[in-house]
C-alpha cells in the first residue's frame, strides 16, 4: 500500500516525445484508471512506474520513497502484462511463488501461500497446470495471481483485459473491482476502454498525447469535461460546429450546422462574434416527437421564450444495436442520433417528421478545443 | 476447381501416402536411391572392408577377420588420439556454445542496423569454404604473424608466442568452424521468447544474471541442446582444423584414418577404426541427447 506521486515526468524516444511533462498524484489504495487512445502515452507512463522505462526526466515516488532511477527489482511494483508474461517453463504454482522465491522466501511458505493467492483468484485447482494449456481468462488470472503475491505497493495493470472476449471482459471487471477492495493495495490499470474505466475506476486520469487531459471520479468526468477530447472519447455524442453571433449576458448566441440560431447559456469569456463553436448535444438529452398532423406541437415546444430550444427534422436511418434502438434525423442537412431502449422505442419510422428538443442547460460548448467557463485549466 | 474439390485432391494425396501404394512410393523414389547409392552402399563395403586382412603390399586382401579391430583396440597410439578426438571436442563444443549462447542473445536482444549486422557477419563465414577460412588463421597466429606483432609493438609480450600451430590454434579454428552454427541454433529458439516474461520476471524480483538463468535458459534449452551435439559431433570428427592448425600431438581419428586409407594404404584398419568411432560417436551424441533434454523434463523448481 502506498500512494504515489508523478511530477513532470518525460519520456522521449529520439525525437518522438512519449510522455510529456506529466503530473499525478494518485491516493494511497486507490483503484486509478489511465485512459486515452493508443499511443497517447498510457503504456508509457506505467512502464516507467514499475521501472521498466527510465524517464527522460521527472521523478516516481512511492510512497515517502523516489524511485525514479530504481530498477524493477528494487521497487515493489508488480506489473500484469497484456500478453499476461507466464513464464512457459514453469507450472501454475511455480508461476505465483515466483516472485516469493526471488524474496528469498522459503520453500514452504512460498507454496502456501501461492496456494492461497491461486484460491482468491479461484484458480486454485489448476496448481498443477501448464499455463501453455489454460484459456485467455485463466491466464490472466493466473497473471494476477503472481502480481498479488508478493503483495505489492502498487499493482500496474497493463489492458490485461484487452485480449479477452466482450463477456468474460465484464466479468473480469467485477472480479478486478471485488479483488481491489479485498486486498487495499493501489491499483494503476491502463485501458483504452472508456466502459471498462468506468466500470472499475475509483478515479480516472484521460490522457492525450502524452499528457493528462482531466483526472477526477467517473462521475465528475463525464458530468464536467474540460475539453472536446474529453467530450468525444467518452462516448457517442453530437458534435455540431457553429459560429458565435454575439455573446449576451445570460451566454451565446451561435448559428450552427442547423441553419437555425440558438442560445446557450454558458460563460463567454474570450470569444467574440465570428469565433468558431463545437457544441456537444448528447443523445440521452434530446427529447423527440412526431409532429403531430395539425402542427399544434411544434409552436408549443419552440415557444420557450426568446431562446430556441426544439428544431424540426426527419427521421433518415433507424439501427437496431442489440439493447438499443438508434435514430438519425436530419435536421437543416445535419444528421444527429439518439437512442431509445428496446422495448421502450416509440414507433418512429424512416421519413417521420419529428421535433427534438433539448434543455439548453445540458449543452457543453467549446471553443478551439476547451471547454468554455473550464479551459485552460 | 472450387474448394471442395481442391480438399478432395488433398484427401486423395493423403489417402495414397497412408496407404503407401505406387503413387508414394515413386514421390520416394530418388531419394531413396541416392541414399542407397551414396550412402548405404559404401557403408556396406566400409564394414565389409573392415573385416579384410591386412596387405603385405596393395590396400587389402580379401578374407574374414578382426584383426583390424584388434590392433585399434590395442594400440597405445590409437587410445591417444581417441583422447584427443574427445578433448578436442569437448573443449570447442563448450567454447562455442559458450560464445553462442552470449552471441545469439546479444543479437536477439540488439535492433535495427545493429542485429542485421550481428547476424549477417555470423553467416558470412557460412559463404567462404572450410580450408580456406581455417588456413586463414595461420598468418593471423602463427609466430611471425599478426597477432605476435601487434602483442609486440604493445609491449604485452616479451617473446614471440607460437600460437598455431598448438592446441590452442587447433580450437580456435575448429571454434570458428562451429560457432555459426551453434549461434543460429540457438538464436532461432531465443527470437520466439517473449520479451515481456523476461520483462515479467524482473519486475517481480529477479536480478539481471537471476532472470536469464531463471526464464531465458530453460526457454533456449533446446536451441542450445542442437548447437551441442552439432559443435561436438562436428568436433570430435574435426579434420581441417587440426591438420592446418595443430601439431602432431593435435592428430584426430579423422586426420589418422585419412593416414590409413591414403597415405599408409591399409583400408582395412581404416575401415574399422571409421566404423568403431562412429559407433562411439552415436553413444556419446546419444548421451548428450539424453543430458540435456533429461534435464528439462527433469526441472522441478517451485
Amino acid at each position: 500500500m502506498a500512494s504515489v506521486t508523478l511530477a513532470n515526468l518525460t519520456k522521449e524516444y529520439g525525437d518522438l516525445t512519449a510522455v510529456d511533462g506529466l503530473d499525478l498524484d494518485i491516493d494511497d489504495g486507490e483503484l486509478l484508471c489511465l485512459l486515452g487512445p493508443s499511443g497517447c502515452g498510457k503504456s508509457t507512463t506505467l512502464r516507467m512506474l514499475g521501472g521498466l522505462e527510465t524517464p527522460t526526466s521527472g521523478e516516481v515516488h512511492i510512497g515517502d520513497e523516489r524511485v525514479t532511477d530504481q530498477p524493477p527489482y528494487d521497487r515493489n511494483t508488480s506489473m500484469v502484462f497484456q500478453s499476461w508474461a507466464l513464464f512457459p517453463q514453469k507450472t501454475v504454482l511455480e508461476n505465483v511463488a515466483f516472485g516469493l522465491k526471488m524474496d528469498g522466501v522459503d520453500e514452504e511458505e512460498r507454496v502456501e501461500r501461492a496456494r492461497e493467492v491461486l484460491e482468491i483468484v479461484e484458480m486454485g485447482e489448476f496448481a498443477d497446470a501448464d499455463p501453455g494449456d489454460l484459456s485467455g481468462g485463466q491466464k490472466q488470472r493466473v497473471a494476477l495471481a503472481r502480481s498479488l503475491a508478493i503483495e505489492p505497493d502498487v499493482l500496474l495493470l497493463d489492458e490485461p483485459l484487452s485480449n479477452l472476449d466482450k463477456r468474460l471482459r465484464e466479468q473480469m471487471q467485477l472480479e478486478l473491482r471485488n479483488i481491489h477492495d479485498g486486498v487495499e493495495t493501489t491499483f494503476v490499470h491502463v485501458t483504452h476502454d472508456q466502459n471498462e474505466a468506468f466500470t472499475l475506476a475509483d478515479s480516472i486520469a484521460i490522457m492525450n498525447d502524452g499528457e493528462i487531459e482531466q483526472v477526477g471520479e467517473p462521475r465528475e468526468i463525464y458530468d464536467d469535461p474540460v475539453s472536446l477530447f474529453v467530450e468525444e472519447f467518452l462516448g457517442d455524442t453530437n458534435l455540431v460546429d457553429a459560429t458565435v453571433e454575439e455573446t449576451v449576458e445570460e451566454g451565446i448566441v451561435a448559428t450552427t450546422e442547423f441553419d437555425e440560431q440558438i442560445q446557450v447559456p454558458t460563460p463567454n469569456d474570450g470569444v467574440a462574434a465570428g469565433d468558431p463553436l463545437t457544441i456537444s448535444f448528447r443523445p440521452e438529452e434530446f427529447d423527440v416527437s412526431r409532429v403531430a398532423t395539425d402542427g399544434g406541437q411544434l409552436t408549443e415546444s419552440a415557444a420557450h421564450g426568446d431562446v430556441t430550444t426544439a428544431l424540426e427534422g426527419t427521421i433518415t436511418d433507424v439501427l437496431y444495436r442489440g439493447s438499443s434502438v438508434r435514430f438519425y434525423i436530419e435536421i437543416g442537412g445535419t444528421s444527429v442520433f439518439f437512442e431509445q431502449s428496446v422495448g421502450d422505442e416509440t414507433d418512429l419510422e424512416v421519413g417521420d417528421p419529428v421535433v427534438v428538443s433539448w434543455d439548453p442547460e445540458d449543452l457543453l460548448v467549446f471553443s478551439e478545443g476547451e471547454r468554455l467557463g473550464r479551459g485552460g485549466t | 476447381m472450387d474448394a471442395l474439390a481442391d480438399e478432395s485432391m488433398f484427401a486423395w494425396v493423403g489417402e495414397r501416402i497412408k496407404r503407401q501404394d505406387s503413387a508414394s512410393v515413386f514421390l520416394l523414389a530418388p531419394l531413396a536411391a541416392f541414399e542407397l547409392v551414396f550412402f548405404v552402399v559404401p557403408f556396406l563395403i566400409l564394414v565389409r572392408m573392415s573385416f579384410n586382412t591386412q596387405p603385405e603390399t596393395g590396400f587389402y586382401e580379401s578374407g574374414w577377420t578382426l584383426a583390424a579391430y584388434g590392433e585399434i583396440l590395442a594400440s597405445n597410439l590409437y587410445h591417444q588420439i581417441i583422447l584427443f578426438s574427445f578433448k578436442l571436442g569437448v573443449i570447442a563444443t563448450v567454447v562455442a556454445v559458450l560464445l553462442g549462447l552470449f552471441y545469439a542473445y546479444a543479437a536477439y536482444r540488439a535492433e535495427g542496423l545493429t542485429k542485421s549486422i550481428l547476424l549477417f557477419s555470423v553467416i558470412l563465414p557460412l559463404l567462404t569454404t572450410l580450408v580456406v577460412k581455417t588456413y586463414a588463421w595461420r598468418p593471423l597466429l602463427a609466430p611471425n604473424g599478426v597477432l605476435n606483432d601487434l602483442l609486440l609493438s604493445l609491449g604485452l609480450v616479451d617473446g614471440r608466442i607460437q600460437f598455431a600451430p598448438s592446441l590452442f590454434g587447433t580450437v580456435v579454428g575448429q571454434v570458428y568452424i562451429v560457432f555459426p552454427y551453434a549461434v543460429l541454433a540457438i538464436y532461432s529458439v531465443l527470437s520466439t521468447l517473449d520479451w515481456d516474461v523476461v520483462e515479467a520476471a524482473r519486475d517481480l524480483g529477479a536480478s539481471r544474471p537471476r532472470s536469464f538463468f531463471e526464464v531465458v535458459l530453460p526457454e533456449v534449452l533446446p536451441g542450445v541442446a542442437v548447437a551441442t551435439v552439432v559443435s561436438f559431433a562436428w568436433s570430435v570428427g574435426a579434420y581441417a582444423a587440426p591438420s592446418q592448425l595443430g601439431t602432431g600431438e593435435q592428430t584426430t581419428f579423422a586426420m589418422e584414418i585419412g593416414n590409413l586409407m591414403l597415405t599408409n594404404f591399409n583400408w582395412p584398419v581404416g575401415a574399422a577404426f571409421a566404423l568403431l568411432m562412429l559407433a562411439a560417436m552415436l553413444a556419446a551424441t546419444l548421451a548428450v541427447i539424453r543430458l540435456l533434454t533429461g534435464s528439462v523434463g527433469g526441472v522441478q523448481d517451485v
